[in-house]
């Protein structure tokens, strides 16, 4: 009877001729009938919303509240809520970005007219949220959702510490709500950690892992020339739309520079840019297919739903199997037959080592965001970094830790305080390195992939603990075929000019930190601004990024090549209005000459005088050891000045590295004040950590 | 934090968690929850056992009304809202106590029965509630005498081991728990307002996390400063306290005279009220309606404070409380 009733609504939202695939009635049953609490892993584009939407359909027919889904993803895909509007479900998302339909959603709650709520983990902590939101659920929640739920366990790959808040909710629900957490990526440590933390009265329904139309295969092309060539040749052999992953922000930037010149329809996607990006609309396109090839970095996750991805290419290698799986699963939904090709090349070891490096502050910085907050009663966020020496990633990282743990709470006070609690807390550093162990191991198990000579879906599966991994008869390696390696060589000499001359751009400062001059406004004003500038590369990169570092480093001599490859871009693609009339350089005081002596013969080749009129007052410690603005900018404060005559109109302001900006600003601010034209900052390259992710 | 079936059942009743200001149904007052606790008594129920009910087996099982079950059934629906806050504010290191907990203090149990507060919400070291110790009480306006007896009185508790109990209030609170804590004392403030609040300055944060100091309250931990829940937590302070210090009350008004003079009648504790020249008119008029005085400046050595306060109350003193009837 119940199940029929659910045939017939799962016909009405996908079609008369549909039926139950494997394990979802069964899904249904635990949640909505039996009132368990149960651990569905399946494969991507199994279906599990639709177990959400049938689940909360029958619950609410019985009289229960509305089902909360809590969930990473930005928001529910439109097509979803319209599949689910088809049997009476209202579904609503809330989230920082839709502030302005809050008032209506609360509204529809209040009224009982929502059925299913979106929400991210980061809101259950949201003051707001849970004080003027979650009320009108009249009180009650009818099913409780956990997306994505391997994120509960830090064994798993993509673990999030507000996943621990959920467990702590989970554990504290009485038994009668049903809870359901959906994943597609667990393998048996992982569902273990899940079933230990959210109780042993959990039921796990596995379903076969394999993907029957994914055809996979991995390429070694070392050099990143090789890999844009690679694509710029073989993109053009797929029909449908696909997906690019790239490792880092600048990668996706880069590569979709590449692909837009060589004529195709790509876009980056990424978190970066201070959110400027429109992530939804970008998706919303992409499902339409208005891009063909969406270049992204992991942001573009889970919950991404587009059932005719016809390939996922990885421009680099991801850190682990689980993650791969995970992106690579993105491919062929509901395609008979699509790609996933692993490339990879020499820079994946350097890029995966910083990321495990980088993935825990350090003790140190968990100690001085501690002691800045101890002695106060709430620090905003540029507070904190005023007071301590810490990058703003990682002091984010750090207090959303600290704040899980129970060490630091946060409140609205006109603005976003944190303040440190009553709870007592110190690291867990073995929860730390066993986190770290596991991510290199996870590290090896994919170099070994990389190499691996058999089945390629049956090693994923193996490492995912399939119940009945085999092989799959389409990989490269099962059909011993696949795409060439090889690439035209006239395709590689462009690749490699492109990025050679890949434009790198030096924002101006517009604001100091907060806390520098205290007593004295932030904005900088526009008189004593630059103009925006251009770097020649990102420091490392495979183009000139090699070169720079060379020349820095080892040959302390920056060659000819470089000061070609500026005069290029000075007069070619840059070619800035007013043309600069001088040139001036960042002095240095461990290397006097370094800097001065290119923008010297920079200046010769560009036919305008050189003019050294900045000087260091002092030796300050080396700038890239600022890890953040206030400090940065005032370890540049007083060690710059000028006490010559600046020559008229527009300079060119040359250094080798930029990473904060702030000694740009500094040097142009001056500049400006004493009198001079346009500042037209130029560097070699621009260092690239900061920007990874 | 854990919570046993039967706290969830008392939190999801009585508390404001997950409820709007304007919502149709109100949690229930002390007034309503007594009698509800006796039905559960009748019926051989415990309040856990009310989880998880349809409003038809509520009505049934308890013998009431129709109007009566929906409501207690809508408010015990709230389980996941109140499970999501309380985890917030756990994380916050705010816990909580029911009249279900064998932790919740034994004194008021003992001394208030059921006008005891059905939920406490408290941080820090809730084993000092109930501990040996004297309250101290007064108007946040303090003259030098009533200043330098709130910190005589908190000092000799830290110093003699006895948990200092206040409101943990401007004035007198804060100067009298600070000698106590600064003496290496324990405190135990008993505050009307905004828990979360308090919690978060340096001092208190400090003593909170030591185990030195607990802050309770019986009122949600946001809740703003109002007149009724000053006066509201008043009892709670004396019935924690072996004895009480009047430093100084207004006469016939204000919460310090309102909660003082409930005290000299519930007889809970004995009262002691600072008796000097120049003491505001409330002090004189608290000795006449039977409150022991307590002389400023105190000349007996500060390490003998209970046992002079002992000494003193065993002294009959004449029921003068009746007269003021006339």
């Amino acid at each position: 009877m119940n199940r029929e009733h659910t045939l017939s609504l799962l016909r009405q939202m996908i079609g008369e001729d549909k039926d139950f695939r494997p394990g979802q009635w069964e899904a249904i049953e635990a949640v909505a009938i039996k009132k368990q609490r149960a651990l569905v892993v399946q494969r991507t584009g199994w279906g599990k919303s639709l177990v959400y939407f049938l689940a909360t359909k029958l619950l609410r027919e019985q009289g229960s509240g509305p089902t909360v889904l809590i969930s990473p993803l930005l928001s529910l895909m439109r097509n979803q809520i319209e599949m689910a509007g088809r049997i009476g479900i209202r579904a609503f998302t809330i989230n920082s970005a839709n502030k302005e339909e809050w008032a209506a959603i609360e509204e529809a709650l209040a009224k009982d007219e929502c059925d299913l709520m979106l929400i991210s983990p980061e809101r259950l902590n949201n003051e707001h949220f849970l004080k003027e939101v979650l009320p009108h659920i009249s009180g009650r929640i009818g099913l409780f959702v956990v997306d994505e739920a391997h994120c509960i366990s830090d064994w798993g790959h993509d673990f999030r510490p507000d996943y621990r808040r959920i467990v702590r909710i989970v554990q504290m629900l009485p038994k009668g709500v049903p809870v359901l957490g959906t994943t597609a990526t667990a393998n048996d440590r992982v569902v273990k950690d899940v079933q230990a933390q959210l109780g042993p009265g959990l039921t796990v329904l596995r379903g076969p892992l394999a993907r029957e139309s994914l055809r996979l295969q991995n390429i070694r092309l070392p050099s990143q020339s090789e890999r844009l060539a690679w694509l710029a040749e073989n993109l053009p052999k797929f029909k449908s739309s696909g997906i690019i992953y790239c490792m880092t922000i600048a990668d996706t930037e880069r590569v979709t520079g590449w692909l837009k010149q060589k004529g195709f329809s790509a876009e980056a996607y990424h978190a970066g840019d201070d959110g400027v990006m429109d992530r939804t609309a970008l998706e919303q396109a992409f499902l339409n297919n208005e891009i063909q090839i969406l270049v992204a970095t992991i942001a573009l996750g889970m919950g991404f739903d587009k059932p005719d991805v016809g390939f996922v290419i990885h421009f680099q290698r991801p850190g682990s199997v689980v993650a791969y799986y995970q992106q690579v699963g993105r491919a062929g939904r509901e395609l008979e037959k699509s790609y996933g090709i692993l490339l990879s090349g020499e820079e994946d070891d350097d890029i995966q080592n910083y990321f495990i490096a980088s993935a825990f502050p350090s003790t140190q910085v968990f100690q001085d965001v501690l002691k800045a907050l101890e002695k106060s009663d709430g620090l905003t966020v540029p507070e904190i970094l005023s007071r301590t020496n810490i990058s703003r990633s990682m002091a984010e990282k750090a207090l959303k830790l600290l704040e899980v743990d129970g060490a630091v709470g946060q409140t609205f006070d006109k603005k976003l305080l944190f303040f440190r609690t009553p709870n007592n807390w110190k690291p867990d550093v073995d929860r730390i390195n066993r986190v770290l162990d596991l991510r290199k191991s996870e590290l090896t198990q994919m170099q070994t992939y990389v190499d691996h000579r058999g089945c390629l879906m049956k090693f994923l599966l193996e490492e995912l603990d399939d119940p009945n991994p085999s092989s799959c008869g389409h990989c490269a390696n099962c059909q011993q075929k696949g795409f060439s390696a090889s690439v035209a060589p006239d395709l590689l000499i462009e690749a490699d000019n492109y990025l050679k001359r890949t434009q790198v751009f030096i924002r101006p400062h517009k604001q100091w930190p907060v806390g520098l001059f205290p007593d004295q406004k932030r904005n900088i004003p526009l008189e004593l601004q630059n103009t925006p500038g251009h770097s020649l590369c990102y420091y490392g990169d495979a183009g000139w990024g090699k070169l720079v570092r060379v020349g820095k480093y080892e040959e302390a001599h920056f060659s000819d090549e470089l000061v070609i490859a500026a005069f290029h871009l000075m007069r070619g693609f840059w070619n800035p209005e007013p043309f600069p009339a001088w040139v001036t350089s960042i002095p240095s005081a461990r290397h006097p000459n370094l800097v001065s002596d290119f923008a010297g013969r920079l200046a010769k080749l560009l036919g305008i005088p050189f003019h050294p009129v900045l000087r260091r007052t002092c030796k300050a410690p080396e700038q890239k050891t600022m890890q953040n603005s206030t400090m940065q900018a005032r370890n540049v404060i007083g060690t710059i000045s000028i006490d010559s005559y600046i020559p008229p109109g527009a300079v060119l302001l040359v250094d080798d590295i930029v990473d904060s900006g702030w000694t740009l600003t500094m040097a142009g601010y001056l500049l400006k004040q004493k009198g001079s034209g346009p500042v037209y900052p130029f560097t070699l390259a621009q260092a690239a950590g900061r920007n990874i992710g | 934090m854990t919570l046993s079936l039967d706290s969830q059942a008392i939190v999801l009743l009585c508390s404001q968690i997950g409820l709007l200001s304007k919502s149709e149904f109100s949690p229930l007052t002390l007034r309503e929850w007594n009698p509800l606790t006796r039905k559960l008594i009748t019926a051989s129920m415990r309040p856990g056992d009310l989880i998880g009910l349809t409003p038809q087996e509520i009505e049934s099982q308890l013998a009431i009304g129709t109007k009566e079950s929906e409501r207690y059934f809508q408010l015990l629906q709230r389980s996941g809202m109140v499970a999501i806050e309380l985890e917030r504010l756990a994380s916050l290191g705010i816990q909580l106590l029911t009249r279900a907990d064998p932790e919740y203090p034994a004194r008021y149990r003992e001394r208030l029965r059921e006008s005891s507060p059905a939920m406490l919400f408290y941080a820090g070291e809730k084993a000092l509630l109930g501990q040996p110790g004297i309250a101290v009480v007064g108007s946040r306006h303090l003259d030098e005498a009533g200043q330098a007896c709130a910190e005589f009185v908190g000092n000799s508790c830290g110093l003699s081991g006895l948990v200092l109990y206040s409101g943990g209030a401007k004035g007198v609170d804060t100067i009298s728990m600070n000698a106590a804590l600064t003496s290496r004392g324990t405190a135990v403030g008993i505050v009307a307002d905004s828990l979360e609040k308090a919690i978060r300055s340096p001092e208190n944060r400090e003593a909170l996390s030591r185990g030195d100091l607990c802050l309770a309250t019986p009122y949600s931990p946001s809740a703003p400063f109002s007149v009724g829940t000053a006066m509201g937590r008043n009892k709670l302070i004396y019935t924690l306290a072996d004895y009480a210090i009047v430093v100084a009350s207004d006469a016939e008004k204000g919460g310090t005279w309102a909660g003082a003079t409930e005290a000299l009648r519930s007889k809970w504790i004995p009262i002691f009220v600072l008796d000097h020249i120049d003491m505001p008119e409330g002090n004189k008029m608290l000795i006449q309606r039977g409150a022991f005085q307590f002389p400023h400046p105190f000349v007996e050595d500060r390490l003998k404070l209970k046992t002079w306060l002992e000494e003193q109350s065993a002294k009959i003193k004449p029921d003068t409380s009746q007269l003021s009837l006339f």
